[in-house]
């Protein structure tokens, strides 16, 4: 169950306080990744959380690293100016999270080195004296392999390598991290609870930690890693009966048809993605979800047949069925179109257009029900290692694309998810990138693009295609080539 | 389906899209959609505005005519070898999932009376309502049955009275060890005969013996071994864990008084505590339980289940508490016999309403309690009269009956005797066509259970299907038995969570309801019953209102 089900008017957890996590380690150790991968996953649970970033922050207030004195980075003694300065970033970092807790935040995640006990002692003890909940999160790195591929594909993207060679920056960096080590204490004290994550969630300890929100923060912790993958979205293929929910139908003969290009081009993106980073897409896995209705498992068919020839076959595929992907339940909406349902259900059409991510229908999901009920299905998504191809309905992709992208809840019902185009999300640091491929048209896909075959009587699940101001991920036409 | 409404065919696409389909396929499809519009304008009155037109239900003629026109024609023939089975009719059995790659050994640590039964029994009776198979070996089992068979064949009785315990005793500590590592092989045999979670319940107090078990485990494939020590310093725990011990029936302590039984168990810690060392090594990969759940140390703990394990055991508490189940009062469906819906309640259920808040806080008095409804009308006005905070879950809906919806039994039975009967074959499995097995309704209310063992009083007003799961969940009943168990209307079932069961009590308020049990068939062919029933309250038949708080001594033949 997420959060949402106990928050009061004022958007804060009963019981939890207020809870700022002090993250703790050298630079390069995946802290950042921890606390944006933390800050999503609570935010889309409905607490108001916050990443307040001592690097990003200093980035903005004094420039990149060439801008500041060339003391700043250096441990041991420092100009009375460069002191100065170090001073006002941690302020001002300081007074953001005091603004933040004063407007209502729960969740603070400071993104900072944190390295120095005194330096650690003296913030939560400033913040533990306004009764806010310390969490110590120390992120330690023994894998050097981790630290130099989290320097390439991180750090030196920074502003404060802008226009520099990578080879150079990726010395610069690193001289400047080596510094920091000699002068690094490992967290030993046992005055706050903490959390102690080795090589990105590889292993956990916990100590101290109490309370709901906390245990939920380590066990959604403990299934995090940054290793690389790629995750794919597609639609299920058209059913015979589109706009009945109960009917559970199957696959129509062009639902068939798509299931077998899909396969194709899953494949085919796939290999050219893996490629390009160098990865070999036959030594690794794939791993299919579909929720247990036909229409979505039996699209997963044709991966059974993959065989030698066919392009860059992955090493196993394994097809996973998820009760908790089916489709959001349009309750007695089910069967109905737009005209009907406004004939029959006027008041109800008016408040579910009104918001449509709250409003439930009478005996249908909102929104809201199909995040809460997906909650668990994400955090086997963060721990899932293998390339993952969710073959699902537009309903359960909105949700989970809005949770890995970071868009508001209030924005999912409107997020476009085209049939016969096919999403490809990699997780980074920082975020995800996502993109769209375009690789099929026929009789299912909606409008987009003069698409044929829209089928508007299913518009509780495909409410974004009528919709709006949609939010649609970057397309490529791979049907134009 | 009015006809005056715009039909959403699928169109043929143009000849360069999608090569392989025929246009006569897609001509079938849509003459099915077609005619099936018709016989259903055909059929009906133009409907009201205040009813709309009812879809897919399995009791219209829609649904098989749908599933006749279409049964050979969607797929495109020789696409694959073995092609997945296409549903028809109102549901089907659906298979469990596959949890073979789940294999861990799970060895307890602890001082006697640290609660480590308590916790293997919890652990295991979630991990079981989640389907995965989990047994418990216990060495003070093994010990007393082999030291009973010895008995019978030599006439020699063993002493296991605290000098056994105790590591100045070679022979002893030879015969102790030999158990421990026996027991361990008959877990792993087991966990190779298809078995998930393996709990190894013993002491395990000394690093060379948990040194044996990572190293015996590192011989087979697959196996992964975690600790979970039991650290206890309250006093008031311990001595309420040895009380249980000596008054439970212990059969190391059979023969003797209670205190002489005490005063020995008391001993029998000591010989450990001269030998216990707390887990430090930093390879392995452990729990450490303060006090039970409030105080949580994980180390190396990685994998979904592991992880899983970890959060359930940090949500555990100790605090005396009540759960309380009561099912709405009697809806107007209900008393027309029919499933699903979302109907008002009848005027008798109406009554129970009103009656409840009294029950619950003669029952209860001053102390806290929270109300959880489902989103469904019925339960919503049976919590109103209630004078306590209410929070309402999506997942305590009933179990959806997709296609059957708004049916009697005898409707379905009609419609599709068939499928009636399969699924009085294997309820537990039977998934409704566009709704809800029982297991889909145990993996939706997992979050449930652990909210509630996290929680305080609690009084959820649910549905029948719901409070069996989660009835099934506390008195740990097994999968078969959970969608017969009987939760009567107007009846408030009162669980006292004890240290290896829940303590049970039930109040029948004197207000007439319909029985909506339908008992297991003896046969395939049995008739549901929908009999008006005055007094709700017998215990149910068949199964033994179950009170399983004492502490269980597992099977001797193990």
């Amino acid at each position: 169950m997420v959060a949402p089900l106990y928050t009061t008017a004022s958007g804060l957890l009963f019981h939890a306080g207020k809870i700022l996590v002090l993250t703790v380690g050298l630079p390069a150790r995946g802290k950042t990744h921890i606390s944006r991968a933390l800050e999503r996953y609570l935010r889309w649970t409905g607490v108001k959380t916050m990443v307040i970033s001592l690097g990003d922050y200093r980035r903005k207030v004094l420039g990149g690293a060439q801008k500041v004195p060339p003391d700043y980075f250096t441990l041991g003694p420092k100009s009375p100016e460069t002191l100065a300065l170090r001073r006002k970033v941690s302020d001002g970092c300081e007074q953001l999270i005091w603004d933040f807790f004063d407007s209502g935040g729960q969740v603070c995640i400071y993104d900072a080195n944190n390295g120095t006990r005194e330096r650690r002692q003296a913030i939560a003890e400033n913040f533990d004296k306004a009764g806010i909940h310390i969490v110590i999160l120390e992120s330690l790195c023994d894998n050097e392999e981790l630290i130099m591929a989290n320097i390439r594909s991180v750090k030196i993207s920074s502003p404060d390598y802008r226009g520099w060679d990578p080879e150079k920056a990726v010395a610069d960096y690193y001289s400047r991290i080596k510094n920091n080590e000699a002068h690094y204490e490992p967290v030993e004290e046992t005055t706050w609870p903490y959390i102690r994550i080795m090589n990105v969630g590889e292993k956990i300890m916990v100590n101290h930690i109490r309370g709901y929100l906390q245990s939920r923060v380590v066990f959604f912790l403990m299934n995090i890693h940054n290793n690389f993958r790629t995750i794919y979205f597609a639609r299920s293929g058209q059913s015979l009966i589109e706009h009945s929910y109960k009917a559970d139908s199957d696959l129509s003969p062009a639902g068939w048809e798509y299931a077998e290009r899909l396969k194709e081009f899953v494949l085919e993106r796939r290999a050219k993605s893996l490629q390009q980073r160098g990865m070999d897409p036959t030594t690794r896995r794939l791993v299919i979800w579909t929720s247990t209705r036909r229409r979505s498992h039996h699209t997963a068919w044709p991966f059974l047949n993959i065989t030698t020839e066919d392009p860059a076959p992955p090493a196993k595929v394994k097809i996973v069925e998820r009760p908790q992907m089916s489709e959001i339940n349009p309750g007695v909406w089910d069967g109905l179109s737009p005209d009907q349902v406004k004939k029959y259900y006027p008041d109800e059409w008016e408040r579910f257009v009104k918001d449509p991510y709250a409003y439930r229908a009478p005996r249908a999901e909102s929104y809201h029900d199909l995040c809460v009920r997906l909650e668990p299905t994400l955090v086997e998504l963060e721990r899932e290692r293998e390339d993952l191809l969710i073959i699902g309905h537009a309903s359960v992709i909105r949700c989970i694309l809005a949770y890995l992208i970071g868009l508001p809840v209030s924005e999912i019902p409107a997020i476009e998810v085209a049939r016969g185009d096919l999403i490809e999300v990699v997780p980074t640091s920082y975020g995800v990138y996502s993109q769209a491929y375009h690789f099929w048209d026929g009789p299912g896909r909606s409008d987009v693009g003069g698409g044929v075959g829209k089928d508007e009587k299913n518009f509780y699940e495909n409410y974004a295609e009528d919709t709006k101001g949609k939010r649609r991920p970057d397309v490529i036409d791979s049907l134009v080539t | 389906m009015p006809s005056s409404d715009p039909e959403p065919q699928p169109q043929p696409p143009s000849p360069g899209d999608s090569p392989r389909l025929s246009p006569r396929d897609l001509a079938h499809v849509d003459g099915a959609l077609k005619s099936m519009s018709m016989k259903e304008s055909d059929g009906r009155a133009e409907p009201s505005p205040s009813a709309p037109p009812a879809v897919f239900g399995a009791g219209g003629p829609m649904l098989k005519q749908f599933d006749q026109s279409t049964a050979a024609g969607s797929r495109i023939a020789s696409q694959s070898v073995t092609p997945p089975r296409s549903v028809v009719g109102i549901g089907g059995k659906v298979a469990k999932p596959d949890y073979s790659e789940a294999k861990i050994i799970l060895a307890m640590v602890g001082l006697p009376a640290r609660g480590k039964s308590y916790l293997s029994n919890k652990l295991m009776r979630y991990l079981k309502w989640l389907e995965y198979d989990v047994k418990v070996f216990n060495v003070g089992q093994l010990r007393r049955s082999r030291a009973r068979q010895k008995a019978q064949l030599t006439g020699q009785r063993e002493d296991h009275t605290a000098s056994y315990f105790s590591h100045d005793n070679e022979e002893a500590t030879r015969l102790r060890e030999k158990l421990a590592e026996d027991s361990l092989d008959m877990l792993i045999q087991w966990l190779k005969e298809g078995g998930n979670v393996g709990i190894h319940d013993a002491t395990n107090s000394t690093r060379s013996r948990r040194q044996k078990i990572v190293e015996r485990a590192a011989q087979e494939k697959g196996m992964s071994v975690v600790f979970l020590e039991s650290v206890c310093d309250d006093p008031a725990l311990i001595a309420a864990n040895v009380a249980l011990k000596v008054s439970s029936g212990d059969p190391d302590y059979k023969d003797m008084s209670r205190e002489k039984a005490k005063a020995d168990f008391l001993r029998r810690i000591r010989e450990y505590e001269a030998v216990y060392e707390t887990i430090t090594e930093p390879h392995l990969s452990y729990l450490r339980i303060k006090n039970v759940g409030a105080e949580v140390t994980l180390c190396h703990i990685h994998g979904y289940l592991q992880s899983r394990i970890a959060f359930y055991l940090m949500n555990l508490h100790l605090k005396p508490r009540s759960i309380f189940f009561s099912r709405h009062g009697e809806s107007q469906y209900n008393v027309e016999g029919k499933i699903g819906g979302d109907s008002s309640l009848s005027e008798r259920g109406m009554r129970y309403a009103r009656a409840l808040p009294a029950l619950i806080t003669d029952n209860i008095g001053d102390a806290e309690l929270t109300v959880w409804t489902s989103t469904l009308q019925r339960t919503i006005q049976t919590a109103q009269y209630l004078p306590y905070n209410k929070l309402t879950w999506k997942s305590l809906d009933e179990l959806d009956a997709g296609v059957c919806d708004g049916m009697t039994y005898e409707e379905i039975e009609q419609a599709y005797p068939e499928d009636f009967a399969n699924r009085d074959e294997d309820k537990f499995n039977y998934r409704y066509r566009g709704g809800e097995s029982y297991r889909d309704v145990v993996v939706r209310l997992e979050p449930v259970i652990m909210e509630l063992e996290r929680q305080e009083n609690i009084l959820i007003i649910g549905h029948q299907a719901i409070l069996r799961c989660l009835y099934a969940y506390f008195h740990n009943l097994p999968q078969a038995d959970l969608p017969y168990i009987k939760i009567p209307l107007h009846t408030v079932i009162k669980l006292t969570p004890k240290a290896y069961g829940c303590d049970e009590e039930r109040y029948t308020l004197p207000i007439g309801a319909v029985d909506t049990h339908r008992p297991k068939p003896k046969s395939a062919k049995a008739s549901g019953s929908t009999s008006a029933n005055g007094n709700a309250a017998s215990p149910p038949p068949g199964l033994p209102l179950v009170s399983s708080t004492g502490r269980e001594y597992y099977a001797d033949n193990i």
